[in-house]
């Protein structure tokens, strides 16, 4: 390592520096965010305004408003005004509540052209923001790679350009790291944000938040994956931010009331502790632990999504992903996570691509990884999942997308809508785990076929039409991406609530703001339409508001208290829904109750809608679903579970399927379900207090508090 | 006949949580049940007898990646 480090060293070329004295933390908040131009090397603070507080909260919320404000409705992705804005939130940092170092990420996403948000964990919200900032906000573009040091001992900004390999994320993390700190102790003192040579290459670009791992001694990495923002990030010839801070404590945060965090804090590490491990065993598996079960209920996306359960899919069950896990203790992605989902493969020996032979660390796989790469492709194989797992982490590409991507590429191939000659020579049949880890590495680095798989769903169909003859129709209907994002991995067909959840959603069809399918199909709890809206207002406002805080939503239900047994509504998990207010009220010292909530989320998810319809979405025709998430589009789907669709037929729509052709019966049920789904579309625009096209009314906006001019101009626009 | 989530099933002499469970291949590990809207704890699954007519809810606490 020490080479690469003494290269970085010496060729360090500051382009720009900036003084400052590090803002107090008061109640959660600096009170001050950063500013920084890579076109012109400006660096400037900015003033946190109450009415930023207030409405904007911060995480999302501040993201979405420097945004805003940053940008026009013809602004592309690609253009130096567009923003990266990476902001902790109010809560981000506290040590004593599990799941609390997370920060949220804005852009204009490559793959959408409209507002995109991440959520991710690492160490770099939180030292951040006690570097003295609420919320860093990137603009212009580099004319060679940057990286952008913020020192928050020595309140310091620097825009530096530095000799550096960008092209592995893994490496370029550890260096950084190692450049940073003064001494190996003092490396859990470093976060490093950086992406990979697949960021360059396609428009599924992720960001790496690392945080240093003292027992491994090694950067490991924690994902802002969907929606292209590594994309960005390298457009901007930005190689990686770095942050240091060397001070961190309990009371970092400065809150209102630390004995009400500390007293929350104990409560929830005590069930943790008492029920973890009977529960959903996050300590020991962490995410995995859904596989054996989402196969189990039919749930796991398998062929491209058109089977929810594979009987091979053994090989990859929480079991055997278990066993691959080598650490043995917690192991969380910010301190004080008594959760400590993170997992990790130690020493894996990668058996192709550029780290071939050599020992690495592959931090998870985690569910999505393992159903995306594996289960929806028709890989099985464990080791296949760990090492595109690492790969796609490496290159900076979403695992999400990647898996997502590949399973569609694959139907497409084995419907010969393309060829061998059309991939160059890959033969990507379902299963075929060679041909599917070539195209990762073609995706990584730019070649072949790769270049154009990482375009995405949205944009391949469109290729494969345009110049292979594929029919638009049927690629619309397996085609898994709604908004331009492609689908995460769960199985919607059987819950229309979750089919709402996926596709009703302000940046795609990722379940972080509604995944209903259990409350829907199994407990039978939304039976109508009404139910399902409320459930479809409710659970997105409520997950909403994890992303303003700088909070990882898995403590929230990812442990059950004992209380819950006997609450009335279970699926709220009312207990830890008070322990956010608790937390919120005691950092900042305000006194807001479980609906106040809600309300903080709704101004902000409404605000999302409105700047959506400014970019030229945010409309009912963009909330259209692909129909393989609503339901069987070929007859092999069909008669897979032709039990259960005859029933249906008969029970629901009222149709005899007795004496049908499978392809008739194929149309009654796509008729019916359609429908279905537009029926939810309006009652759930109804629940929200949008107009039959989705656009929220200027009097739920008014209630709100967000009608400042420009929000009402964009709404009266589009009503 | 027993209602378990709103759907119907053959009830059969022997029914007791736990095999009603198992007949719905309900093998989440983490299940909140109540039978008639009386809570049964899962150290009892084993031995509660669901009567003829009951109504189960088992609520998976689940909601989701």
């Amino acid at each position: 390592m020490s080479g690469p480090i003494e290269k970085m060293r010496s060729s360090r070329k500051v382009l720009a520096e900036y003084h400052y004295e590090p803002a107090q933390i008061e109640r959660g908040y600096a009170g001050k965010t950063l500013y920084v131009n890579l076109s012109n090397h400006k660096i400037e603070a900015k003033d946190v305004t109450q009415q930023m507080k207030d409405i904007f909260i911060g995480g999302k919320g501040f993201g979405l408003w420097y945004l805003w404000n940053a940008i026009k409705p013809e602004t592309k992705w690609n253009d130096p005004e567009n923003e990266i804005v990476i902001s902790p939130g109010p809560i981000a940092g506290i040590t004593q509540y599990p799941g609390s170092g997370k920060s949220l990420v804005v852009t204009l996403s490559p793959l959408t052209n409209s507002i995109m948000d991440s959520n991710v964990g690492g160490f770099f919200g939180p030292y951040f923001k006690f570097s003295g900032w609420d919320a860093l906000e990137i603009q212009g573009k580099a004319d060679k790679d940057v990286v952008v040091f913020i020192d928050g001992d020595q309140g310091k900004v620097t825009i530096e350009e530095v000799d550096l390999d960008p092209s592995a994320s893994h490496l370029l993390s550890e260096q950084l790291t190692e450049l940073m700190a003064d001494s190996e102790q003092d490396k859990k003192n470093v976060s490093v944000v950086s992406s990979g040579s697949g960021a360059e290459h396609t428009r599924v670009g992720i960001l790496n938040f690392s945080f240093y791992d003292l027992r491994r001694k090694t950067a490991r990495l924690k994902q802002a994956g969907r929606g292209g923002i590594g994309t960005v990030f390298r457009d901007k010839k930005l190689a990686a931010l770095v942050v240091k801070f060397s001070s961190l404590s309990g009371k970092s945060n400065n809150p209102a009331d630390p004995a009400l965090i500390a007293k929350t804090g104990v409560k929830i590490t005590r069930e943790i502790n008492k029920f973890d491990d009977t529960q959903f065993r996050m300590r020991q598996i962490g995410t995995a632990n859904l596989m054996t079960p989402m196969n189990d209920y039919d749930l796991l996306p398998v062929h491209n999504f058109k089977y929810g359960s594979h009987k091979d899919a053994v090989g990859i069950s929480s079991e055997v992903l278990r066993s691959r896990f080598t650490q043995k203790m917690p192991d969380g992605c910010w301190v004080g996570c008594a959760l400590s989902c993170c997992k990790a493969v130690d020493d894996y020996v990668p058996k192709t691509g550029p780290f071939k032979g050599e020992k690495v660390l592959v931090d998870g796989p985690e569910y999505e990884n393992a159903a995306g790469l594996g289960a929806n492709c028709g890989i099985f194989d464990a080791d296949y999942v760990i090492e595109a797992n690492f790969y796609c982490d490496t290159y900076g590409i979403d695992t999400i997308s990647t898996g997502t991507i590949i399973a569609f590429i694959m139907e497409c191939y084995e419907k010969g809508i393309i060829n061998k000659e059309i991939t160059g020579g890959l033969e990507l049949n379902f299963g075929n785990a060679e041909a599917a880890m070539e195209l990762i590495h073609q995706m990584g680095q730019g070649r072949g076929f790769g270049k154009i798989a990482g375009q995405g769903v949205r944009r391949l169909k469109k290729i494969f039409a345009e110049e292979y003859g594929g029919d638009p129709a049927f690629m619309q209907d397996i085609g898994m991406e709604n908004k331009g994002l492609e689908y995460s991995q769960y199985q919607a067909k059987e819950s229309l609530a979750q089919q709402g959840g996926y596709a009703l959603t302000n940046k795609g069809p990722q379940h972080d703001e509604a995944w209903l399918i259990f409350m829907d199909m199994v407990n039978n709890q939304l039976p109508t339409f009404e139910k399902k809206a409320e459930a479809l207002h409710y659970f997105p406002m409520f997950r909403t508001w994890f992303g303003l805080m700088g909070l990882c939503k898995l403590p929230w239900n990812d442990i059950i208290p004992e209380s819950n047994a006997t609450s009335d509504s279970p699926e709220k998990i009312p207990e830890h829904v008070q322990n956010y207010v608790d937390l919120f009220n005691a950092v900042t010292g305000k006194s807001i109750d479980k609906d106040e909530m809600i309300r903080q989320s709704e101004r902000v998810y409404n605000f999302q809608r409105v700047f959506n319809l400014r970019m030229g979405f945010g409309t009912r025709e963009h909330d259209a679903a692909p129909y393989r998430a609503l339901g069987p589009v070929t007859e092999e789907e069909y008669e897979s579970r032709q039990e259960r669709y005859d029933k249906q037929l008969k029970e629901d729509v009222g149709i005899n399927p007795e004496g049908m052709s499978t392809a008739d019966k194929v149309a009654a049920m796509r008729k019916y379900r359609q429908e279905r789904y537009e029926t939810l579309i309006d009652v759930v625009y109804k629940r929200r207090g949008w107009t039959e096209n989705g656009v929220p009314k200027l009097e739920h906006l008014k209630d709100l508090g967000i009608d400042f001019p420009e929000v009402v101009e964009v709404v009266k626009n589009n009503l | 006949m027993i209602t378990v989530n709103g759907k119907q099933i053959e009830w059969e002499e022997d029914f007791t949580v736990e095999r009603v469970l198992k007949a719905m291949n309900y093998t989440f590990p983490k299940i909140v049940v109540r039978v008639n809207g009386e809570v049964v704890q899962q150290s009892k699954w084993s031995e509660f007898k669901v009567p003829d007519g009951a109504e189960v809810h088992a609520h998976h606490l689940i909601a989701g990646g």
